[in-house]
Protein backbone atom coordinates (compact mmCIF):
# COMPACT_ATOMS: atom_id res chain seq x y z
CA UNK A 1 0.00 0.00 0.00
CA UNK A 2 1.19 3.47 -0.93
CA UNK A 3 1.86 5.93 2.07
CA UNK A 4 0.64 9.41 1.33
CA UNK A 5 3.53 11.78 1.58
CA UNK A 6 2.40 13.44 4.32
CA UNK A 7 3.46 10.67 6.69
CA UNK A 8 6.90 11.14 6.08
CA UNK A 9 7.46 14.43 7.44
CA UNK A 10 9.53 14.32 10.80
CA UNK A 11 7.50 13.27 13.28
CA UNK A 12 5.71 10.15 10.96
CA UNK A 13 9.13 8.86 10.45
CA UNK A 14 9.81 8.40 13.75
CA UNK A 15 6.92 6.79 14.62
CA UNK A 16 7.21 4.76 11.35
CA UNK A 17 10.69 3.09 12.74
CA UNK A 18 9.73 2.56 15.71
CA UNK A 19 6.77 0.44 14.76
CA UNK A 20 9.37 -1.07 12.11
CA UNK A 21 11.64 -1.45 15.10
CA UNK A 22 9.01 -3.66 17.42
CA UNK A 23 7.51 -6.03 14.26
CA UNK A 24 11.21 -6.60 13.93
CA UNK A 25 11.62 -7.16 17.88
CA UNK A 26 8.57 -8.94 18.30
CA UNK A 27 9.83 -10.96 14.98
CA UNK A 28 12.97 -12.17 16.29
CA UNK A 29 11.60 -13.10 19.76
CA UNK A 30 9.10 -15.35 18.15
CA UNK A 31 10.30 -18.87 19.43
CA UNK A 32 9.86 -17.09 22.63
CA UNK A 33 6.13 -16.17 22.30
CA UNK A 34 6.07 -19.65 20.58
CA UNK A 35 7.29 -21.51 23.78
CA UNK A 36 5.25 -19.52 25.84
CA UNK A 37 1.53 -20.67 24.09
CA UNK A 38 1.51 -23.70 26.09
CA UNK A 39 0.89 -21.83 29.53
CA UNK A 40 -1.29 -18.93 27.88
CA UNK A 41 -3.30 -21.91 26.48
CA UNK A 42 -4.09 -23.86 29.92
CA UNK A 43 -4.05 -20.59 31.69
CA UNK A 44 -7.19 -19.03 29.10
CA UNK A 45 -8.87 -22.22 28.54
CA UNK A 46 -8.77 -23.20 32.35
CA UNK A 47 -8.64 -20.10 34.30
CA UNK A 48 -9.64 -16.92 32.29
CA UNK A 49 -12.59 -18.05 30.65
CA UNK A 50 -13.92 -19.56 33.41
CA UNK A 51 -13.22 -16.64 35.71
CA UNK A 52 -15.28 -14.31 32.82
CA UNK A 53 -18.28 -17.24 32.46
CA UNK A 54 -18.93 -17.15 35.78
CA UNK A 55 -19.14 -13.44 36.15
CA UNK A 56 -21.06 -13.67 32.85
CA UNK A 57 -23.84 -16.49 33.58
CA UNK A 58 -24.22 -15.12 37.08
CA UNK A 59 -26.92 -12.87 34.94
CA UNK A 60 -28.60 -15.65 33.60
CA UNK A 61 -30.99 -18.23 34.55
CA UNK A 62 -28.38 -21.19 33.51
CA UNK A 63 -28.69 -24.76 34.01
CA UNK A 64 -25.49 -26.08 32.07
CA UNK A 65 -26.32 -26.14 29.19
CA UNK A 66 -26.49 -24.06 25.72
CA UNK A 67 -30.15 -22.47 26.33
CA UNK A 68 -29.63 -20.09 29.11
CA UNK A 69 -31.80 -16.44 29.74
CA UNK A 70 -31.17 -13.30 30.61
CA UNK A 71 -32.75 -12.24 34.19
CA UNK A 72 -30.18 -9.22 35.03
CA UNK A 73 -29.94 -8.85 39.04
CA UNK A 74 -32.51 -11.43 39.91
CA UNK A 75 -30.30 -13.79 41.03
CA UNK A 76 -28.70 -11.63 43.27
CA UNK A 77 -32.05 -10.51 44.44
CA UNK A 78 -33.10 -13.88 44.85
CA UNK A 79 -29.70 -14.51 47.06
CA UNK A 80 -30.21 -12.22 49.57
CA UNK A 81 -33.75 -13.04 50.16
CA UNK A 82 -33.30 -16.53 50.38
CA UNK A 83 -33.50 -17.88 54.17
CA UNK A 84 -30.79 -20.49 53.70
CA UNK A 85 -27.99 -18.02 52.17
CA UNK A 86 -29.03 -15.61 54.75
CA UNK A 87 -28.76 -18.59 57.62
CA UNK A 88 -25.02 -18.68 55.98
CA UNK A 89 -24.22 -15.80 55.44
CA UNK A 90 -24.70 -15.45 59.59
CA UNK A 91 -22.49 -18.42 60.16
CA UNK A 92 -20.11 -17.82 57.95
CA UNK A 93 -20.11 -14.17 59.88
CA UNK A 94 -19.49 -16.43 63.05
CA UNK A 95 -17.33 -18.97 61.74
CA UNK A 96 -14.42 -16.17 60.00
CA UNK A 97 -14.69 -13.91 63.76
CA UNK A 98 -14.56 -16.85 65.92
CA UNK A 99 -11.87 -18.38 63.58
CA UNK A 100 -9.86 -14.82 63.24
CA UNK A 101 -9.67 -14.39 66.84
CA UNK A 102 -8.44 -18.48 67.65
CA UNK A 103 -5.67 -17.73 64.59
CA UNK A 104 -4.55 -14.75 66.35
CA UNK A 105 -3.60 -16.28 69.80
CA UNK A 106 -3.72 -19.93 70.09
CA UNK A 107 -0.29 -20.35 67.48
CA UNK A 108 0.77 -17.37 68.93
CA UNK A 109 1.08 -18.18 72.35
CA UNK A 110 2.94 -21.50 70.84
CA UNK A 111 4.94 -19.36 69.04
CA UNK A 112 6.33 -17.44 72.23
CA UNK A 113 6.43 -20.69 74.52
CA UNK A 114 8.64 -22.23 72.01
CA UNK A 115 10.57 -18.84 71.17
CA UNK A 116 11.35 -18.42 75.11
CA UNK A 117 12.91 -21.69 75.37
CA UNK A 118 16.64 -21.57 75.92
CA UNK A 119 18.45 -24.22 74.58
CA UNK A 120 18.00 -23.88 70.88
CA UNK A 121 17.70 -27.50 69.97
CA UNK A 122 14.57 -28.16 72.44
CA UNK A 123 13.28 -25.24 70.23
CA UNK A 124 14.01 -27.16 67.03
CA UNK A 125 12.17 -30.11 68.67
CA UNK A 126 9.57 -28.40 69.66
CA UNK A 127 8.79 -27.08 66.83
CA UNK A 128 9.13 -30.09 64.73
CA UNK A 129 6.46 -31.35 66.78
CA UNK A 130 4.11 -28.70 66.15
CA UNK A 131 4.89 -29.40 62.60
CA UNK A 132 3.64 -33.13 62.69
CA UNK A 133 0.29 -32.77 61.57
CA UNK A 134 0.78 -31.47 58.65
CA UNK A 135 1.79 -34.72 56.74
CA UNK A 136 -1.81 -36.43 58.02
CA UNK A 137 -3.92 -35.65 54.78
CA UNK A 138 -6.46 -33.10 55.41
CA UNK A 139 -9.43 -35.67 54.79
CA UNK A 140 -8.31 -38.27 57.35
CA UNK A 141 -8.09 -34.99 60.24
CA UNK A 142 -11.31 -34.51 59.62
CA UNK A 143 -13.01 -38.02 59.06
CA UNK A 144 -11.15 -38.33 62.79
CA UNK A 145 -13.21 -35.41 64.16
CA UNK A 146 -16.31 -36.89 62.72
CA UNK A 147 -15.65 -39.72 64.41
CA UNK A 148 -14.76 -37.68 67.75
CA UNK A 149 -17.98 -36.30 67.35
CA UNK A 150 -20.35 -38.98 67.00
CA UNK A 151 -22.84 -39.92 69.22
CA UNK A 152 -20.54 -43.58 70.25
CA UNK A 153 -17.57 -41.73 69.94
CA UNK A 154 -14.24 -40.33 71.44
CA UNK A 155 -15.71 -36.94 72.81
CA UNK A 156 -18.32 -38.72 74.80
CA UNK A 157 -16.43 -41.57 76.02
CA UNK A 158 -13.84 -38.93 77.41
CA UNK A 159 -16.66 -37.25 78.90
CA UNK A 160 -18.24 -40.73 80.36
CA UNK A 161 -15.06 -41.29 81.99
CA UNK A 162 -14.70 -38.35 83.57
CA UNK A 163 -17.76 -38.43 85.22
CA UNK A 164 -19.73 -35.98 82.54
CA UNK A 165 -22.32 -38.39 80.63
CA UNK A 166 -24.84 -36.24 80.93
CA UNK A 167 -23.07 -33.80 78.50
CA UNK A 168 -22.83 -36.40 76.04
CA UNK A 169 -24.55 -35.71 72.85
CA UNK A 170 -24.55 -36.19 68.88
CA UNK A 171 -22.39 -33.24 68.70
CA UNK A 172 -22.59 -32.67 65.11
CA UNK A 173 -26.26 -33.83 64.45
CA UNK A 174 -27.66 -31.60 67.61
CA UNK A 175 -28.67 -27.87 66.63
CA UNK A 176 -27.07 -26.18 69.24
CA UNK A 177 -23.79 -27.81 69.37
CA UNK A 178 -22.93 -28.24 65.74
CA UNK A 179 -21.50 -24.94 64.10
CA UNK A 180 -19.24 -24.46 67.98
CA UNK A 181 -18.45 -28.12 66.93
CA UNK A 182 -17.49 -26.96 63.95
CA UNK A 183 -15.30 -24.28 64.99
CA UNK A 184 -13.38 -26.45 67.62
CA UNK A 185 -12.08 -29.08 64.69
CA UNK A 186 -8.42 -28.97 65.73
CA UNK A 187 -7.86 -27.99 69.00
CA UNK A 188 -5.70 -26.56 70.27
CA UNK A 189 -6.17 -25.01 66.59
CA UNK A 190 -2.01 -25.22 65.89
CA UNK A 191 -2.33 -27.77 63.56
CA UNK A 192 -3.90 -27.08 59.93
CA UNK A 193 -3.88 -22.79 58.82
CA UNK A 194 -2.68 -22.82 62.60
CA UNK A 195 0.71 -24.48 61.66
CA UNK A 196 1.41 -21.69 58.99
CA UNK A 197 0.49 -18.99 61.41
CA UNK A 198 2.66 -20.48 64.41
CA UNK A 199 5.65 -20.61 61.06
CA UNK A 200 5.30 -17.04 60.39
CA UNK A 201 4.70 -15.91 64.22
CA UNK A 202 8.33 -17.73 65.21
CA UNK A 203 10.29 -16.84 61.98
CA UNK A 204 8.90 -12.88 63.39
CA UNK A 205 9.93 -13.39 66.64
CA UNK A 206 13.33 -14.78 65.44
CA UNK A 207 13.89 -11.61 63.49
CA UNK A 208 13.77 -9.26 66.37
CA UNK A 209 17.33 -8.10 66.86
CA UNK A 210 18.40 -9.48 70.51
CA UNK A 211 20.16 -6.12 71.54
CA UNK A 212 16.27 -5.28 72.06
CA UNK A 213 15.72 -7.46 74.89
CA UNK A 214 19.35 -6.37 76.16
CA UNK A 215 18.37 -3.47 76.58
CA UNK A 216 15.16 -3.73 78.13
CA UNK A 217 16.48 -6.07 80.53
CA UNK A 218 18.61 -3.93 82.00
CA UNK A 219 16.05 -1.48 82.10
CA UNK A 220 14.17 -3.71 84.48
CA UNK A 221 11.43 -5.14 82.09
CA UNK A 222 10.15 -8.64 82.94
CA UNK A 223 9.42 -11.26 80.02
CA UNK A 224 5.87 -10.61 80.02
CA UNK A 225 6.27 -6.96 79.76
CA UNK A 226 8.20 -7.13 76.95
CA UNK A 227 5.88 -9.32 75.10
CA UNK A 228 3.63 -6.35 75.35
CA UNK A 229 6.11 -3.78 74.84
CA UNK A 230 8.25 -5.28 72.12
CA UNK A 231 7.15 -8.84 70.73
CA UNK A 232 3.43 -8.37 69.89
CA UNK A 233 4.00 -4.26 68.44
CA UNK A 234 7.11 -5.56 66.14
CA UNK A 235 4.72 -8.34 65.01
CA UNK A 236 2.33 -6.18 64.11
CA UNK A 237 3.10 -7.10 60.36
CA UNK A 238 2.78 -10.40 60.70
CA UNK A 239 -0.34 -10.65 62.78
CA UNK A 240 -1.92 -8.15 60.02
CA UNK A 241 -0.72 -10.98 57.53
CA UNK A 242 -2.37 -13.73 59.24
CA UNK A 243 -5.41 -11.71 60.00
CA UNK A 244 -6.38 -11.43 56.50
CA UNK A 245 -5.24 -14.60 55.05
CA UNK A 246 -7.44 -16.20 57.56
CA UNK A 247 -10.07 -14.21 56.55
CA UNK A 248 -9.81 -14.93 53.08
CA UNK A 249 -9.58 -18.98 53.68
CA UNK A 250 -12.56 -18.98 56.11
CA UNK A 251 -15.15 -17.07 53.72
CA UNK A 252 -14.65 -19.34 50.75
CA UNK A 253 -14.17 -22.75 52.40
CA UNK A 254 -17.05 -25.21 53.03
CA UNK A 255 -15.00 -28.58 52.60
CA UNK A 256 -15.65 -29.10 56.19
CA UNK A 257 -19.24 -28.63 55.91
CA UNK A 258 -19.16 -30.81 52.72
CA UNK A 259 -17.26 -33.70 54.32
CA UNK A 260 -19.03 -33.88 57.83
CA UNK A 261 -22.45 -32.33 58.18
CA UNK A 262 -23.90 -31.80 54.56
CA UNK A 263 -24.68 -28.03 56.21
CA UNK A 264 -27.07 -29.31 58.66
CA UNK A 265 -28.57 -30.06 60.75
CA UNK A 266 -31.25 -28.02 59.36
CA UNK A 267 -28.96 -24.98 58.07
CA UNK A 268 -27.61 -25.06 61.00
CA UNK A 269 -23.72 -25.26 59.76
CA UNK A 270 -24.59 -23.96 56.21
CA UNK A 271 -22.16 -21.65 54.40
CA UNK A 272 -21.97 -19.53 51.61
CA UNK A 273 -19.65 -21.89 49.65
CA UNK A 274 -21.88 -25.01 50.53
CA UNK A 275 -25.01 -22.89 49.22
CA UNK A 276 -23.48 -22.66 45.96
CA UNK A 277 -21.75 -26.40 46.13
CA UNK A 278 -25.41 -27.83 46.42
CA UNK A 279 -27.59 -25.30 43.84
CA UNK A 280 -25.37 -25.55 41.29
CA UNK A 281 -24.17 -30.35 41.61
CA UNK A 282 -27.75 -31.00 43.19
CA UNK A 283 -30.50 -28.53 41.93
CA UNK A 284 -28.09 -27.66 38.65
CA UNK A 285 -29.19 -24.37 39.04
CA UNK A 286 -25.98 -23.01 37.89
CA UNK A 287 -26.81 -19.51 36.65
CA UNK A 288 -27.63 -18.61 40.46
CA UNK A 289 -24.31 -20.61 41.65
CA UNK A 290 -22.40 -18.41 39.67
CA UNK A 291 -24.40 -15.43 41.43
CA UNK A 292 -22.58 -16.61 44.78
CA UNK A 293 -19.42 -17.44 43.50
CA UNK A 294 -19.83 -13.90 42.30
CA UNK A 295 -20.32 -12.59 45.91
CA UNK A 296 -17.66 -14.48 47.34
CA UNK A 297 -15.05 -13.43 44.18
CA UNK A 298 -16.17 -10.17 45.69
CA UNK A 299 -15.65 -10.15 49.42
CA UNK A 300 -12.18 -11.97 48.70
CA UNK A 301 -11.29 -9.22 45.74
CA UNK A 302 -11.41 -6.86 48.33
CA UNK A 303 -9.07 -8.09 51.00
CA UNK A 304 -6.70 -9.05 48.65
CA UNK A 305 -6.14 -5.83 47.59
CA UNK A 306 -6.42 -4.61 51.03
CA UNK A 307 -3.74 -7.24 51.90
CA UNK A 308 -1.38 -6.57 48.87
CA UNK A 309 -2.10 -2.47 49.49
CA UNK A 310 -1.35 -1.95 53.21
CA UNK A 311 -0.36 -5.25 54.69
CA UNK A 312 2.12 -7.45 52.74
CA UNK A 313 5.10 -4.64 52.52
CA UNK A 314 4.91 -4.25 56.63
CA UNK A 315 6.31 -7.94 56.33
CA UNK A 316 9.65 -7.81 55.13
CA UNK A 317 11.93 -10.89 56.34
CA UNK A 318 14.24 -13.55 55.46
CA UNK A 319 12.30 -16.90 55.39
CA UNK A 320 14.16 -19.49 56.98
CA UNK B 1 20.95 -15.43 94.62
CA UNK B 2 20.15 -19.19 94.96
CA UNK B 3 16.13 -18.58 94.87
CA UNK B 4 16.36 -16.37 91.55
CA UNK B 5 18.39 -19.62 90.38
CA UNK B 6 15.26 -21.66 91.84
CA UNK B 7 12.62 -19.40 90.07
CA UNK B 8 14.20 -19.30 86.90
CA UNK B 9 14.18 -22.86 86.57
CA UNK B 10 10.38 -23.09 87.73
CA UNK B 11 9.91 -20.73 85.05
CA UNK B 12 11.55 -22.75 82.46
CA UNK B 13 9.59 -25.96 83.45
CA UNK B 14 6.07 -23.99 83.62
CA UNK B 15 6.89 -23.20 79.85
CA UNK B 16 8.06 -27.08 79.23
CA UNK B 17 4.81 -27.58 80.79
CA UNK B 18 2.69 -25.28 79.13
CA UNK B 19 4.08 -26.27 75.36
CA UNK B 20 3.99 -30.05 76.26
CA UNK B 21 0.10 -30.05 76.97
CA UNK B 22 -0.67 -28.12 73.32
CA UNK B 23 1.51 -30.79 72.10
CA UNK B 24 -0.32 -33.22 73.60
CA UNK B 25 -3.88 -32.03 72.85
CA UNK B 26 -2.22 -31.47 69.20
CA UNK B 27 -1.11 -34.72 68.62
CA UNK B 28 -3.58 -37.13 71.05
CA UNK B 29 -6.19 -37.70 68.43
CA UNK B 30 -3.38 -39.18 66.08
CA UNK B 31 -2.36 -41.39 67.97
CA UNK B 32 -6.15 -42.21 69.21
CA UNK B 33 -6.03 -42.89 65.50
CA UNK B 34 -2.81 -45.24 65.65
CA UNK B 35 -3.83 -47.26 68.53
CA UNK B 36 -7.33 -47.70 67.27
CA UNK B 37 -6.28 -48.89 64.58
CA UNK B 38 -4.83 -51.66 65.58
CA UNK B 39 -7.67 -52.88 67.95
CA UNK B 40 -10.96 -55.24 66.92
CA UNK B 41 -14.00 -53.22 66.77
CA UNK B 42 -15.14 -54.40 70.39
CA UNK B 43 -12.48 -53.30 71.79
CA UNK B 44 -12.60 -49.28 69.91
CA UNK B 45 -16.12 -49.55 71.32
CA UNK B 46 -15.89 -51.31 74.84
CA UNK B 47 -12.66 -49.71 75.39
CA UNK B 48 -11.97 -46.82 73.60
CA UNK B 49 -9.46 -44.99 75.66
CA UNK B 50 -7.43 -47.76 76.60
CA UNK B 51 -4.43 -49.62 74.72
CA UNK B 52 -5.26 -52.99 72.53
CA UNK B 53 -6.15 -55.95 74.16
CA UNK B 54 -4.74 -57.76 71.27
CA UNK B 55 -2.95 -56.51 68.34
CA UNK B 56 -4.95 -56.83 65.07
CA UNK B 57 -2.38 -56.70 62.24
CA UNK B 58 -5.15 -57.96 59.89
CA UNK B 59 -6.80 -54.54 60.06
CA UNK B 60 -4.26 -52.96 57.91
CA UNK B 61 -4.30 -56.47 55.43
CA UNK B 62 -8.08 -55.82 55.30
CA UNK B 63 -7.47 -51.70 54.21
CA UNK B 64 -4.76 -52.17 52.05
CA UNK B 65 -7.03 -54.24 49.70
CA UNK B 66 -9.71 -51.65 49.93
CA UNK B 67 -7.25 -48.63 49.95
CA UNK B 68 -4.82 -49.29 47.65
CA UNK B 69 -6.33 -47.99 44.60
CA UNK B 70 -7.29 -44.86 45.82
CA UNK B 71 -3.17 -44.48 46.78
CA UNK B 72 -2.22 -45.80 43.34
CA UNK B 73 -4.74 -43.02 41.92
CA UNK B 74 -3.92 -40.17 43.85
CA UNK B 75 -0.11 -40.77 43.34
CA UNK B 76 -0.18 -40.79 40.00
CA UNK B 77 -2.83 -37.90 39.54
CA UNK B 78 -0.78 -35.44 42.22
CA UNK B 79 2.33 -36.79 40.40
CA UNK B 80 1.55 -35.56 36.78
CA UNK B 81 0.24 -32.90 37.83
CA UNK B 82 3.22 -31.81 40.09
CA UNK B 83 5.61 -32.87 37.01
CA UNK B 84 3.65 -30.82 34.25
CA UNK B 85 3.68 -28.11 36.96
CA UNK B 86 7.21 -28.06 37.55
CA UNK B 87 7.68 -28.16 33.87
CA UNK B 88 5.80 -25.10 32.59
CA UNK B 89 6.13 -23.28 34.99
CA UNK B 90 9.80 -23.56 35.40
CA UNK B 91 10.48 -23.17 31.68
CA UNK B 92 7.95 -20.02 31.53
CA UNK B 93 9.66 -17.90 34.65
CA UNK B 94 12.74 -18.77 33.10
CA UNK B 95 11.36 -17.03 29.89
CA UNK B 96 10.28 -13.73 32.28
CA UNK B 97 13.07 -14.08 34.31
CA UNK B 98 16.02 -13.92 32.04
CA UNK B 99 14.46 -12.88 28.33
CA UNK B 100 13.65 -9.30 27.50
CA UNK B 101 11.34 -8.99 24.72
CA UNK B 102 8.00 -6.60 23.87
CA UNK B 103 4.75 -7.56 26.05
CA UNK B 104 6.87 -9.29 28.88
CA UNK B 105 5.76 -7.22 31.75
CA UNK B 106 1.93 -7.28 30.19
CA UNK B 107 2.09 -10.79 29.58
CA UNK B 108 3.17 -11.72 33.50
CA UNK B 109 1.47 -9.68 34.74
CA UNK B 110 -1.75 -10.99 33.11
CA UNK B 111 -0.54 -14.50 34.61
CA UNK B 112 -0.18 -13.19 38.13
CA UNK B 113 -3.60 -11.33 38.06
CA UNK B 114 -4.94 -14.95 38.44
CA UNK B 115 -3.88 -15.24 41.66
CA UNK B 116 -6.72 -12.42 42.38
CA UNK B 117 -9.12 -15.24 41.85
CA UNK B 118 -11.14 -17.60 43.99
CA UNK B 119 -11.51 -21.32 42.71
CA UNK B 120 -14.90 -20.84 44.13
CA UNK B 121 -15.97 -18.52 41.19
CA UNK B 122 -14.56 -20.97 38.11
CA UNK B 123 -15.72 -23.78 39.76
CA UNK B 124 -18.69 -24.42 37.83
CA UNK B 125 -17.53 -22.73 34.53
CA UNK B 126 -14.68 -25.15 34.61
CA UNK B 127 -16.73 -28.42 35.24
CA UNK B 128 -19.33 -27.42 32.44
CA UNK B 129 -15.71 -26.95 30.75
CA UNK B 130 -14.23 -30.66 31.25
CA UNK B 131 -18.19 -31.73 30.81
CA UNK B 132 -18.13 -30.70 27.47
CA UNK B 133 -14.18 -31.77 26.58
CA UNK B 134 -15.50 -35.43 27.65
CA UNK B 135 -12.85 -35.50 31.02
CA UNK B 136 -15.31 -36.46 33.42
CA UNK B 137 -14.52 -39.59 35.10
CA UNK B 138 -11.13 -39.30 33.82
CA UNK B 139 -7.65 -38.74 35.83
CA UNK B 140 -6.93 -35.76 32.63
CA UNK B 141 -10.13 -34.11 34.20
CA UNK B 142 -8.48 -33.52 37.51
CA UNK B 143 -4.53 -33.24 36.64
CA UNK B 144 -5.04 -30.91 33.71
CA UNK B 145 -7.68 -28.46 36.20
CA UNK B 146 -5.25 -28.76 38.82
CA UNK B 147 -1.85 -27.62 36.60
CA UNK B 148 -3.31 -24.46 35.29
CA UNK B 149 -4.57 -23.90 38.80
CA UNK B 150 -0.97 -24.47 40.85
CA UNK B 151 0.81 -22.61 37.24
CA UNK B 152 0.24 -19.25 38.19
CA UNK B 153 1.87 -19.23 42.11
CA UNK B 154 4.63 -21.57 40.45
CA UNK B 155 5.56 -19.00 37.84
CA UNK B 156 5.26 -16.40 40.51
CA UNK B 157 7.62 -17.95 42.17
CA UNK B 158 9.84 -19.79 39.63
CA UNK B 159 10.43 -16.03 37.88
CA UNK B 160 11.41 -14.57 41.22
CA UNK B 161 14.04 -16.78 41.81
CA UNK B 162 15.64 -17.44 38.37
CA UNK B 163 15.61 -13.19 37.97
CA UNK B 164 17.80 -13.63 41.43
CA UNK B 165 20.51 -15.80 40.03
CA UNK B 166 23.98 -13.40 38.75
CA UNK B 167 23.76 -12.73 35.09
CA UNK B 168 27.95 -13.24 34.78
CA UNK B 169 26.94 -17.00 34.98
CA UNK B 170 24.43 -17.15 31.85
CA UNK B 171 26.86 -13.98 29.81
CA UNK B 172 29.89 -16.89 30.20
CA UNK B 173 28.21 -19.58 29.36
CA UNK B 174 26.42 -17.75 25.84
CA UNK B 175 30.35 -16.83 25.12
CA UNK B 176 30.73 -20.71 25.36
CA UNK B 177 28.55 -20.87 22.93
CA UNK B 178 25.45 -22.72 24.48
CA UNK B 179 21.96 -22.03 23.20
CA UNK B 180 19.22 -20.53 25.22
CA UNK B 181 17.80 -24.42 25.87
CA UNK B 182 21.01 -25.41 27.38
CA UNK B 183 21.11 -22.27 29.42
CA UNK B 184 17.79 -23.42 30.77
CA UNK B 185 18.63 -27.72 31.24
CA UNK B 186 22.17 -27.03 32.58
CA UNK B 187 21.99 -23.79 34.27
CA UNK B 188 18.87 -22.70 35.16
CA UNK B 189 16.89 -25.53 36.52
CA UNK B 190 19.90 -27.40 38.05
CA UNK B 191 20.45 -23.93 40.29
CA UNK B 192 16.69 -23.80 41.18
CA UNK B 193 16.16 -27.10 42.91
CA UNK B 194 15.43 -25.79 46.05
CA UNK B 195 12.61 -23.72 44.59
CA UNK B 196 11.49 -26.56 42.32
CA UNK B 197 11.13 -29.16 45.13
CA UNK B 198 9.61 -26.37 47.20
CA UNK B 199 6.75 -25.72 44.14
CA UNK B 200 6.50 -29.07 43.38
CA UNK B 201 5.53 -30.37 46.85
CA UNK B 202 3.75 -27.24 48.16
CA UNK B 203 1.33 -28.58 44.94
CA UNK B 204 1.35 -32.30 45.51
CA UNK B 205 -0.01 -31.78 49.10
CA UNK B 206 -2.32 -29.51 47.77
CA UNK B 207 -3.60 -31.56 45.26
CA UNK B 208 -3.95 -34.92 47.28
CA UNK B 209 -5.64 -32.66 50.12
CA UNK B 210 -8.16 -31.60 47.49
CA UNK B 211 -11.78 -33.04 47.90
CA UNK B 212 -14.08 -30.88 45.87
CA UNK B 213 -12.63 -30.74 42.66
CA UNK B 214 -12.48 -35.04 42.50
CA UNK B 215 -15.67 -34.94 44.20
CA UNK B 216 -17.71 -33.23 41.33
CA UNK B 217 -15.47 -34.80 38.38
CA UNK B 218 -14.83 -38.82 39.35
CA UNK B 219 -17.80 -40.93 40.40
CA UNK B 220 -16.35 -44.11 39.22
CA UNK B 221 -14.78 -46.37 42.16
CA UNK B 222 -11.70 -47.46 40.36
CA UNK B 223 -10.50 -44.04 39.68
CA UNK B 224 -11.16 -42.15 42.97
CA UNK B 225 -8.10 -40.19 44.68
CA UNK B 226 -7.32 -41.14 48.77
CA UNK B 227 -9.54 -37.69 49.61
CA UNK B 228 -13.17 -38.82 47.98
CA UNK B 229 -12.08 -42.71 48.17
CA UNK B 230 -11.85 -42.30 52.02
CA UNK B 231 -15.39 -40.82 52.00
CA UNK B 232 -16.71 -43.73 50.04
CA UNK B 233 -14.80 -46.24 51.84
CA UNK B 234 -16.68 -45.23 54.93
CA UNK B 235 -20.09 -44.62 53.89
CA UNK B 236 -21.00 -47.30 51.36
CA UNK B 237 -18.57 -50.12 52.94
CA UNK B 238 -19.54 -53.34 55.13
CA UNK B 239 -16.51 -52.60 57.25
CA UNK B 240 -18.05 -48.85 58.17
CA UNK B 241 -19.52 -50.95 61.21
CA UNK B 242 -15.99 -52.08 61.58
CA UNK B 243 -13.77 -49.00 62.57
CA UNK B 244 -10.27 -50.87 63.30
CA UNK B 245 -10.02 -51.09 59.42
CA UNK B 246 -11.44 -48.07 58.68
CA UNK B 247 -8.93 -46.32 60.72
CA UNK B 248 -6.41 -48.29 59.74
CA UNK B 249 -7.05 -47.25 56.07
CA UNK B 250 -6.74 -43.77 57.36
CA UNK B 251 -3.39 -44.44 58.44
CA UNK B 252 -2.21 -46.17 55.19
CA UNK B 253 -3.09 -43.35 53.15
CA UNK B 254 -1.21 -40.85 55.40
CA UNK B 255 1.89 -42.96 54.66
CA UNK B 256 3.03 -41.73 50.82
CA UNK B 257 2.74 -37.88 52.25
CA UNK B 258 4.54 -38.89 55.33
CA UNK B 259 7.49 -40.33 53.54
CA UNK B 260 7.75 -37.04 51.13
CA UNK B 261 7.57 -34.56 54.08
CA UNK B 262 10.30 -36.99 55.82
CA UNK B 263 12.68 -35.61 52.88
CA UNK B 264 11.45 -32.24 52.29
CA UNK B 265 9.55 -30.78 54.99
CA UNK B 266 12.19 -27.63 54.82
CA UNK B 267 12.12 -26.91 51.83
CA UNK B 268 7.99 -27.17 52.14
CA UNK B 269 8.35 -24.52 55.09
CA UNK B 270 10.24 -22.44 53.44
CA UNK B 271 7.97 -22.38 50.62
CA UNK B 272 4.72 -21.87 52.55
CA UNK B 273 6.80 -18.66 53.90
CA UNK B 274 7.87 -17.35 50.84
CA UNK B 275 4.57 -17.76 49.27
CA UNK B 276 2.92 -15.92 52.12
CA UNK B 277 4.79 -12.80 52.09
CA UNK B 278 4.68 -12.31 48.05
CA UNK B 279 1.78 -13.13 47.58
Amino acid sequence: MLRPFSTLDQKGEKILSKRDSLLRLVCKNKFIYISLLPTFVLLIIFRYYPAFSALYHSLFEWRGVRTEQFVGFANFVEMFKDFEFQTSLKNIAIITVTRVMISLTFPLLAAELTFNLRNLRTQYVYRTMFVVPMVVPVIVTLLLWGFIYRPDGLLNAILEALGLGYLCRSWLGNFNTALPAIIFIGFPWIAGLGTFAYLIYLAGLQAIPESLFEASTLDGATRIQQIFSIDIPLLMGQIKLILILTIIVVVQSYYIQLVLTEGGPGYATMVPGLHMYYNTFSYFRMGYGCAVGTFLFAIIFTLTVINRRYIRSAVEFEAK
Amino acid sequence: MRSKIYKGLIREVSKHICILTLIFLTLYPFSFLVVSSLKSHEDIIHNMVGLPQVIRWINYIVAWKKVNIYILNSIMMSGATVGMVIFLASYTGFIFARHKFPGREFLFYAIIALLMIPRELTLIPLFIIVRDLGLLNSRWGCIIPWTSGGLVFGIFIMRTFMASLPEEIFESARLDGANETQLYLKIALPLSVPIVIAVGIMHFVNTWNDIIWPLVTITREELKPVTIGLMSFQAIDPYAQNYGPLFAGYLLTSIPLIILFMFTMKYYIRGLLAGAIKM
